[in-house]
């Protein structure tokens, strides 16, 4: 297939879109939480991947690639919407907006207390604040199912370094989740 | 060792819990992705890449370039050391200055 997609076969094209689009659209949304944004990354990625295959060397598997891609990119719009977020905020503390952009204040729940939805949604948000590998290392483990060694090669890292940051990842979740005496 | 039976310790664990949460048919993108896709791509393909850099399509590049250029260009009265102070062309009248001598 990546023979054919090197010569710009659109045939090949369409069945690696067809082949990989909810996979790829899955992780995307799994790292943005939106429907409309997942859909744009996940766009994006197919186009780079369409427009860069000439330097893939078919070091990693072909799925690898492209969840490398899709990781980056997700990543990357996550920066530019962060970014837009803080100069919106500092316009509006500023007086050059008259919108009040406040964040929303966190009423993390332990997860016990909620029901079905609401915990997932406290619980995406809190691994939405995990540090970006460890995010991707949480999200492509526990939510796409890849192995260890499927992350390591996306991560382009070891074994070990997988292991440490899906240990340091649940543990951060496992804190700010845990139920707090007198929570009720 | 967790106190929460909603806070599993193991791999496999966490994976179920996210597996449970996640009630439902896997999330897709809508119909005719691939369609979407192909009319993105043309979309750029079409867009004629300009033969200016990057970097001079932002602004401040631009006009720090401008600057430069107007610096460097024309009689180069921008790089003249100032006049003298005490000497003044319109006040004929005035004597030379002379240096001082001992």
């Amino acid at each position: 297939m990546v023979a054919h997609l090197q010569q710009g076969s659109e045939a090949a094209f369409r069945t690696l879109v067809e082949r990989y689009q909810d996979r790829i659209y899955r992780t995307v949304l799994s790292l943005l939480r939106s429907p409309e944004e997942a859909e744009d990354v996940a766009q994006e990625v197919f186009v780079e991947v369409y427009q860069t295959i000439g330097q893939f060397r078919g070091e990693a598997a072909l799925s690898t690639w492209l969840y490398q891609v899709a990781t980056s990119r997700a990543l990357q719009h996550c920066r530019k919407a962060r970014a837009k977020k803080r100069f919106a905020y500092f316009s509006s503390l500023l007086g050059f907006d008259n919108g009040v952009l406040h964040e929303v204040r966190d009423h993390a729940h332990p997860l016990a207390l909620l029901e079905g939805q609401e915990q997932l949604q406290v619980l995406q948000a809190h691994i939405a604040r995990l540090p970006s590998r460890q995010q991707v290392a949480f999200t492509l483990r526990h939510e796409q199912e890849l192995t260890y060694e499927e992350i390591a090669a996306v991560l382009r890292t070891t074994l070990p370094t997988v292991e440490s940051l899906l240990f340091r990842a649940r543990q951060t979740l496992r804190k700010h989740l845990q139920p707090r005496p007198g929570h009720v | 060792m967790s106190n929460s039976p909603l806070l599993p310790d193991s791999d496999q664990d966490w994976s179920d819990l996210m597996r449970q949460l996640q009630a439902g048919p896997p999330a897709r993108p809508r119909s005719g992705f691939y369609t979407r896709v192909q009319a993105r791509l043309v979309a750029d393909t079409a867009v004629a890449p300009s033969w200016w850099p990057m970097w001079f399509h932002r602004p401040a590049y631009a006009l720090l370039l401008g600057a430069l250029l107007i610096t460097l260009s024309g009689d180069g009265s921008a790089l003249r050391p100032a006049q003298k102070v005490g000497s003044c062309e319109s006040c004929p009248d005035e004597q030379p200055q002379r240096e001082l001598k001992r």
